[in-house]
Order: C-alpha cells, then sequence, then structure tokens
C-alpha cells in the first residue's frame, strides 16, 4: 500500500516535469507547424540558469525560477525570429536546424558550465520531507506536482477560454482565412513560441528539483517530450498533459515493477498507443 | 549521370564524352588516392565511403519517397551490432558470414519498424522513426548480452577475414573493398531510382492521392522502400564496424540519424549523387576539426548544420549542376 501511493506520487511529479516540457513543444508543432527539436535544450539552459541563480548566487527559488524561464524564452525568441520563421512549412529544414542548435547551444552550455552535473536543488522552505504512510516523502516532489497542475489549469485556461487562445486555435485550424480577419498571426506566433520556450525554462528549473542538471539532458528530455507527445497527441494542453502523467506513471511503476525492463516500458506504451490511435490520445490533424 | 525524377530526353548529338569527364575524374581519384596516403586517412576515406553509401540508401526514403525518417541509424547499427555480436559472442570475423547476417537484421528490423512507421505520415512520421530508434538505443544500452564487459558498446573488432589463407585484409585493402561495395551499392540504386518503382516513389512524393487513384498500392511501395533503404544502411553499418573497431549505442541513436539527413540536404535531397556530395563535405570538415579543435566539433558540426539550412537549402549538389548548365555543360539534371 504505502509502496502503491510513493509510486504514484513519484510517476505524478515526474508526469508533471513531463507535462511541462511537452506542452509547450506540441503547441508550438500544433499552432505553428514547427517542430523545435531544441526545446530540451532549452529546458536545460533554463535549468543551468536557474541553478547559477538560485544557488551559486544564492537568490530566493522564485527568483531562479523566474530567471530560468527568461532565458530559455529568450534564446527561444531568438531561434524563431533569426532561423524558423523562414522555415514555414519546411519541415525537415525545421528538424536539421533546430538539431544544429541542440549541438551548438549544448557545447556552448557546457563551455560556460563545464561538464560536472548539478545536484537536484530547491526552495529552503521545500527542502526536507513529509511523512506519509510512515514513509518519508521529499517535499519538493509535492511542490513539482502542485507547480504542473496549475499551470496545466493557466495554459488550459489560455487554449480554451481567452482571446489569444481562440485566436491561436483559429491560426492552427485555417491560417489563411485567420489572417483574412486581420489577425496579426506573425506576431502571435512570436509569443506563442516565447511562452511556449519559457515554459520550458520553466520546467528546467522546476524539474531540477527531481533530476538536477547535466549536459546531456538536453538531448535526454527531448526524447521524453517526443514520447509524451506521440502518446498524447500534437497540438493540445489535455494530450500533453494526459500524456505526461500516462508516461510518469508508466515510468515509476516500471522502475517499481520490472526494473530490468523500467527503460522499456515507456516504449511499449508509445507502440501501443501508436498501433491503437496512431494520432495520439488527443491527436489533431496536423 | 545524375538519376532524377525529370530525366530531359536527349538526342544522341547531345551525350558527349565530356559529360562523363567529372565522373571518371572523382572515380579516379577515389581510386588513385589512397595508395600515396597513410593509413590514417585512407581510414578518413574509408569512413567517407561508408557515410556516402548511409546517406544515398537512407535518401531513397527522405529525399526521392519525401518521409523525412529520423531513426535510420536503428538498421545502420544493427548491421554493426550484427557483425559485432559475431565476433564477440561466436569469436568470428568471417566476412561472408558477417555481411548477409547484418543485412539481414537490418531489413528484419526495418520490416518491423515500417509496419508501425508508416501507419503515420509527414511530422508524426519524423516522431516515430526518432523513437523506435531510440528504442534500440536504450536495449542495446541496458542488455548485457549486447555489451563487451565492463563497457557500453562492444570493442575489439578487426577487418574482416575471408577465410582465403594466405589473405590478409589490412587498411589499403578494405579501403578498395568498401569502394566496390559502395560503388556497386551505389549502381544498384541508381537501377532502382530509375525503375518503375523508383518514378513510383517519386509519383508517391509528389501527390499519393493521385497515385492511389492510379491504383498503386501506395503503402506497399513506401514499404518495400523503407525496407530497401534500411537494407542499404544495414550494409554501411557492417562496414562500418569493420573498420571503426568498435560499435556503441550512440551508433544507433539520433546523433548518427541527423548525419545522412544533414548530408543529403547539403548534398541535394532527391538526387543519387547529392548525399555522397554531402558525405564527402561532413567528413572532410570533421577530419579539420578533429586536428584544430576537437572539443568544438559538436559546435562546428551544428554550425554546418545552421549554415546549410540558411544558405543552401537546395543543396550544393543541386547548385553545381544548375551552374554546369549555365556554362553549357549539362552534366545531369536536378528536381524541377
Amino acid at each position: 500500500m504505502e509502496n502503491l501511493v510513493i509510486n504514484l506520487l513519484n510517476g505524478l511529479s515526474y508526469g508533471m516535469v513531463l507535462f511541462l516540457i511537452a506542452s509547450g513543444m506540441s503547441i508550438v508543432m500544433g499552432a505553428m507547424n514547427i517542430i523545435n527539436l531544441s526545446h530540451g535544450v532549452l529546458y536545460m539552459i533554463g535549468g543551468y540558469v536557474g541553478w547559477t541563480v538560485a544557488v551559486k548566487l544564492g537568490a530566493p527559488f522564485a527568483l531562479g525560477l523566474l530567471a530560468g524561464g527568461l532565458a530559455a524564452g529568450l534564446v527561444g525568441l531568438m531561434l524563431e525570429r533569426g532561423f524558423l520563421r523562414f522555415l514555414y512549412k519546411q519541415p525537415n529544414e525545421q528538424v536539421l536546424l533546430s538539431f544544429g542548435f541542440v549541438y551548438i547551444l549544448s557545447n556552448l552550455s557546457l563551455w560556460v558550465w563545464g561538464g560536472w552535473p548539478r545536484m537536484p536543488f530547491t526552495a529552503k522552505f521545500l527542502s526536507g520531507s513529509f511523512e506519509i504512510l510512515g514513509r518519508a516523502y521529499p517535499k519538493a516532489r509535492f511542490a513539482t506536482i502542485v507547480f504542473g497542475l496549475v499551470l496545466a489549469g493557466i495554459l488550459w485556461w489560455l487554449q480554451d477560454r481567452t482571446r489569444v487562445g481562440a485566436m491561436v486555435r483559429a491560426g492552427m485550424d485555417n491560417k489563411e482565412i485567420t489572417m483574412g480577419l486581420g489577425i496579426n498571426l506573425e506576431r502571435l506566433f512570436a509569443i506563442v513560441f516565447f511562452v511556449a520556450s519559457f515554459i520550458a525554462g520553466l520546467a528546467g528549473v522546476i524539474g531540477a528539483q527531481l533530476l538536477g542538471v547535466y549536459n546531456a539532458l538536453g538531448l535526454e528530455i527531448l526524447l521524453l517530450a517526443l514520447i509524451v507527445i506521440i502518446v498524447g497527441g500534437v497540438g493540445s494542453i489535455q494530450g500533453a498533459l494526459l500524456g505526461g502523467i500516462l508516461i510518469g506513471l508508466v515510468d515509476a511503476f516500471g522502475k517499481a515493477l520490472f526494473p530490468r525492463f523500467a527503460m522499456f516500458t515507456m516504449y511499449f506504451t508509445m507502440i501501443i498507443v501508436l498501433l491503437l490511435k496512431p494520432r495520439g490520445l488527443f491527436g489533431r490533424k496536423v | 549521370m545524375v538519376a532524377s525524377d525529370r530525366e530531359v530526353v536527349r538526342g544522341p548529338e547531345q551525350v558527349k564524352w565530356i559529360q562523363f569527364a567529372p565522373y571518371f575524374a572523382v572515380a579516379t581519384i577515389l581510386v588513385v588516392l589512397p595508395l600515396f596516403l597513410s593509413s590514417y586517412t585512407q581510414g578518413v576515406m574509408t569512413r567517407f565511403l561508408v557515410f556516402a553509401l548511409f546517406s544515398a540508401g537512407y535518401n531513397l526514403v527522405f529525399g526521392y519517397l519525401g518521409l523525412p525518417s529520423l531513426g535510420h541509424a536503428a538498421y545502420f547499427g544493427a548491421g554493426g551490432y550484427a557483425v559485432a555480436v559475431l565476433k564477440l559472442h561466436y569469436g568470428t570475423d568471417l566476412f561472408w558470414l558477417g555481411v548477409p547476417l547484418g543485412i539481414l537484421t537490418a531489413t528484419l528490423i526495418a520490416a518491423l519498424f515500417g509496419l508501425i512507421a508508416l501507419r503515420v505520415s509527414g511530422l508524426y512520421f519524423l516522431l516515430v522513426t526518432f523513437a523506435l530508434g531510440q528504442l534500440l538505443f536504450s536495449v542495446a544500452w541496458n542488455v548485457k548480452w549486447l555489451n563487451s564487459p565492463g563497457m557500453q558498446g562492444i570493442a575489439g573488432l578487426s577487418f574482416p577475414s575471408f577465410g582465403i589463407p594466405g589473405l590478409t585484409v589490412n587498411s589499403t585493402s578494405y579501403y578498395y573493398l568498401v569502394l566496390l561495395i559502395t560503388a556497386f551499392c551505389i549502381l544498384a540504386l541508381h537501377r532502382i531510382v530509375c525503375s518503375p518503382f523508383g518514378h513510383a516513389l517519386v509519383g508517391i512524393r509528389e501527390g499519393e492521392d493521385r497515385m492511389r487513384a492510379l491504383g498503386y498500392n501506395t503503402w506497399l511501395y513506401k514499404y518495400i522502400a523503407f525496407i530497401i533503404s534500411g537494407a542499404f544502411s544495414g550494409v554501411a553499418g557492417v562496414l562500418f564496424a569493420y573498420y571503426n573497431y568498435m560499435i556503441d549505442p550512440n551508433h544507433l541513436g539520433v546523433g548518427t540519424s541527423f548525419l545522412p539527413m544533414c548530408m543529403a540536404i547539403i548534398g541535394g535531397m532527391g538526387t543519387l549523387l547529392g548525399p555522397v556530395l554531402g558525405a564527402a563535405v561532413i567528413i572532410s570538415v570533421e577530419l579539420v576539426a578533429s586536428i584544430v579543435t576537437p572539443d568544438r566539433w559538436p559546435l562546428i558540426l551544428g554550425g554546418i548544420f545552421v549554415l546549410t539550412i540558411m544558405f543552401a537549402r537546395q543543396g550544393i549538389g543541386v547548385y553545381l549542376v544548375e551552374l554546369s548548365k549555365r556554362a553549357g555543360y549539362p552534366y545531369g539534371s536536378t528536381k524541377g
């Protein structure tokens, strides 16, 4: 029983990190038809900047969170304005270009932050643990779950209940008509891309509470994000949330029940979803 | 002759010997030059040939069929792992055993993955092939049987033996072996893309619905092309493993999958020899970078990706052909 609860919490907290990284990528993919493989590296940059601010400079954790998000957001904005906006509707070129930036940004951050991995860090009031069913459980993981759910709520509200969300959804469905209605899609897309990158940076700092930060993380988290997107479907917050939680839980229970095959449980889930619903659980047509 | 979807019909008087001059020149360089090089540089040229083959095979799916696969390292690495497992567990490096087994492994995996990946198209195809490649990566990382004791990957490979007494393979003879096989494979690919099957692939790229309306079973065409492409990647992987002395999970992963894509785009996708040219560019930059600044190689490689996309999007090869046309020597045709 305790094991069940602990695994559930582990899965949920990990799933929230996965949701955060996948949501931005999925929206960019769905709304703008841009596949940005450097999204994982933006996550890593957010984590590193958050570490620098919160641990090295000793500023409050919330400030590190903000700094990580902003750093990733600005790098993302630069990518979109400087490069990706010339490549609309050219998926192969987007893939190659953004993967080029994976190499470039990873190597630059290796230069800046060095190769040694950073330990997980968190806010002062979140360090330590609760007692659940006689077991100690870290507070930071709870904070991750809460934070993820709150952000999911905000993003869901933005997507379904606001004017901006409606414009983005309209742009997904029919770009020409949306532009014909006088909506400045170019500017809207830049904003969407910035927000997505900002969330990736936030996710980097939040995820650092569980995973720390290290140089190979950019690629690892990219792979996880892609699995979540494949499972959840491209282009919606709900899909990313469901996919993230599902993959997080599958991973946690996989590690607990079949430790030898822990790495494969996610892939099996993905393949099963692909066989049943090739476009993912909440997939839109891209 | 660069094969393409829109072969220009020429009268006999237009085919002049000078059209073939560049091919003779390149062939002569490839045959003669290694005799005067150190064994290290011969190794680099072998590497070039291996990746030229890998990339040309990849381009059948990527350029001709228009499906952006990001998992071709899976078949490349599978070929390599087949050879490595033979050496590690059965102690044999017999060429006649390694090559068929490597091709078979790569083909089977391509046939399996193709079933899953071809259920979707476009962006999803890219994601799914990517994830399937990473699946193999994690298998190779975790399964003990696929790793030499105490390390990731399998080391201690050597040049193949041929089971002929008195015949030993060194870097020079291995280079010529790879040259022969690569030339043979590229000729085979030439035959494939010039056949009705190859034209059907281009037709599917340009308009799958129309091809279906014409009565083609487009799924089957795509599936067969995917498997053929996987088999060629497998050949490249086998040749790579013999030359590289070791193979590790990264050779199955996304980093390796990007190389043929980049080579194909640099050289000109949808042409037969474009990927070969792209391989030449990447491998020579890699050689220079490995001498000058090995730590910054990823930075340079990333820079090449970005510069290619921003400035040579249709490919250097296509650009050269256009140039030669303007100069009045039509060496080949490009896709329109």
